[in-house]
């Protein structure tokens, strides 16, 4: 009985640490103000404005090419449709590069290197992250080349974060529905496993070797 | 009608003859413990991954150009539910292995590694072998930052055999490595040669060496926890009914908790810093291999000297391998082994610990605490033939085979 608790406890113990919460980790904190964190959050009142405000200050450089949405001068380039046409909204990443290598090129000589694509940036960085990182790029990362556009404005940052937010995850619809699969499937297999085992206790009185 | 059909394929195929000799007449103990469920869960772990694995292959590209976006934006967010199967597949992968794992352990617990079962501790080695160089090739196919840095620190590991003092100047660990890589650098060809092995040539290799590792189970018969063989024609309960709705119930606990991860808890199966795309030139802050690479990983790491670490992690292998030879006492199963239990604790403690290691950064303290972990993970190895004497001493005393 004792050896069962201790093992069971010490398996328990070792998986929490390491696929749940490992407290040993060592893992950098960014703080947000909760007024920000909740617009942020808030993908379905803020993600369209989000986007306006990213097309106005970031698209110059960045791109979120999940969404179709690319830096303007490949956006101004009428090229871009004839290509769209071809590959669908999304283009191909090799497409995308070799094509507009020459916008790429124009950008990495300006920052000394390509700004990188923002589609995953949310799920990578988190919003915190994000939030210091984009209203004072030098304190958080001193060196780096991203210039503080939107010092000052937090408002409309932690919007631009709710956009780059829908794009990343899926839609608050999309998760209930996830969340609603998931307590089905669980529910099920429990109320299997519980049946199965209800009804082979029937079967091992009937032969006599329960 | 579908029994008419049944009874013209029954009577060509003898099936139901099968059935009866297999499962119903074969006999198990009736004392099966709840760990001896582990065996038939990595089963459906495997199952689980082929599947999932297929459907994940229609939509992945192996290029290094669309690798990250065809298992990002195809799977996860164009093709519905496809997000659904790729969870399915990272968390039971991850899922495969802790099972597997824990079947080891029970295997060394109730010591089901001892004649006549030494053939099938000797293939399930192979498996677990086999199934680490799986979970490492799939680890490389998103092509995101952990998947592409991971594989460069991978791939550095045999260079270790060049620091050593003769054998060193062959350069035998730089031609694994560039053999490993397929060229100088990771590249288009890594991720062609680790796509193919990852979808057929290692599954089929594991599929094989599963059948033949159940049949050996079969062979030899399932070991006991109270560490005596019985006689089955008396004790035994039939496989079916009694183990099978056992074990089936199990299983379905076991799904229920791993889909409480698929829907709910995927932020440790899908990294947040492997959904960054590979990038050559941009070295992540922390790498380490997979949770259960780590023990492995901390005792090469902790061992100031290159060549030793690389030794010693792959003595730990070894020594697992020659588990059955190292332990030649007559007695069987912890139960029944008081000093055989004191030094399992401690092989417990010790991986674990060298695990959790892994994850910390590498400071002088954690390399002292991962040197001590290791001596006591080698103790364990190198006491059984200790414990195996005074056992023969303790069996000769007692007269043999009486209890």
């Amino acid at each position: 009985m004792i050896k069962t608790v201790f093992f069971t406890g010490i398996t328990l113990i070792f998986f929490y640490i390491i696929w749940i919460h490992n407290i040993f980790a060592h893992r950098e904190k960014y703080e947000m103000p909760a007024q920000y964190a909740k617009i942020a959050d808030d993908v379905k009142s803020y993600a369209k404005e989000g986007k306006q405000l990213f097309e106005q200050n970031c698209q110059a450089c960045h791109s979120v090419r999940y969404d179709a949405v690319y830096i303007s001068s490949v956006q101004a380039n009428p090229k871009l449709q004839t290509l769209q046409e071809k590959y669908g909204k999304v283009l191909p990443r090799d497409v995308y590069e070799a094509v507009f290598y020459e916008d790429l090129m124009a950008l990495k000589q300006s920052f000394g290197k390509v700004p990188p694509d923002l589609s995953t940036i949310y799920l990578v960085k988190g919003k915190e992250y994000l939030f210091n990182f984009t209203l004072e790029p030098q304190k958080v990362l001193p060196g780096t080349s991203m210039p503080a556009v939107m010092t000052g404005r937090p408002e409309e940052t932690a919007k631009i974060i709710a956009y780059l937010k829908s794009v990343a995850e899926p839609s608050p619809e999309e998760k209930n529905k996830r969340m609603l699969m998931g307590v089905g499937t669980i529910a099920y297999l429990i109320v299997m496993g519980v049946l199965l085992w209800l009804w082979r206790g029937r079967i091992l009185r009937k032969m006599g070797l329960h | 009608m579908l029994g008419r059909i049944g009874r013209w394929i029954d009577e060509r195929a003898h099936l139901s003859e099968l059935w009866q000799s297999q499962m119903v007449d074969y006999k198990v103990p009736k004392n099966l413990t709840f760990p001896y469920a582990f065996g038939i869960m990595a089963l459906v772990a495997f199952a689980i991954q082929v599947i999932s694995g297929i459907f994940l292959t229609m939509y992945y590209q192996p290029n290094v150009h669309t690798a990250f976006d065809s298992a990002n934006y195809t799977i996860m967010k164009e093709v519905p539910f496809m997000w659904l199967v790729r969870h399915v597949h990272a968390a039971g992968a991850n899922f495969f292995l802790a099972v597997v794992y824990l079947h080891i352990f029970t295997g060394i617990y109730y010591n089901a590694y001892k004649k006549p079962r030494e053939l099938t501790w000797i293939v399930g080695w192979v498996i677990y072998f086999v199934l680490l160089t799986t979970a490492l090739t799939g680890y490389l196919l998103p092509w995101g930052q952990l998947s592409y840095w991971g594989m460069v620190v991978t791939a550095e590991i045999p260079t270790s055999i060049d620091s050593a003092p003769i054998i060193g100047k062959l350069k035998i660990g730089e031609t694994i490595s560039i053999w490993m890589k397929g060229g100088y650098e990771i590249g288009q060809i890594t991720l062609g040669r680790f796509f193919g092995l990852h979808i057929w040539l290692l599954p089929l290799i594991l599929l094989l060496l599963l059948s033949i590792h159940l049949y050996l189970v079969r062979a030899a018969g399932i070991s006991n926890p109270e560490g005596i063989e019985i006689d089955k024609k008396k004790e035994g309960v039939p496989f079916h009914p009694y183990m099978t709705l056992k074990e089936g119930a199990y299983v379905m606990g076991y799904l229920a908790v791993f889909f409480f991860f698929v829907f709910f808890h995927m932020s440790h199966f899908l990294p947040a810093d492997n959904y960054d795309p590979a990038d050559p030139f941009k070295t992540p802050a922390h790498i380490a291999p997979e949770w259960y690479l780590l023990a492995y990983y901390t005792i090469f790491r902790s061992i100031p000297d290159k060549f030793l670490g690389f030794v010693a992690f792959n003595l730990t292998l070894v020594l697992l391998l020659l588990l059955p030879f190292l332990d030649f006492s007559p007695l069987k199963s912890a139960r029944r082994r008081p000093l055989f239990l004191i030094m399992f604790i401690v092989f417990v403690i010790s991986s674990m610990v060298l695990t959790v290691l892994g994850t910390m950064p590498p400071t002088p303290t954690n390399a002292l605490l991962g040197l001590i972990f290791t001596a006591t993970l080698f103790a364990f190895f190198l006491s059984l033939p200790i414990i195996s004497l005074i056992e023969w001493g303790w069996y000769k005393a007692r007269g043999g085979e009486k209890k």
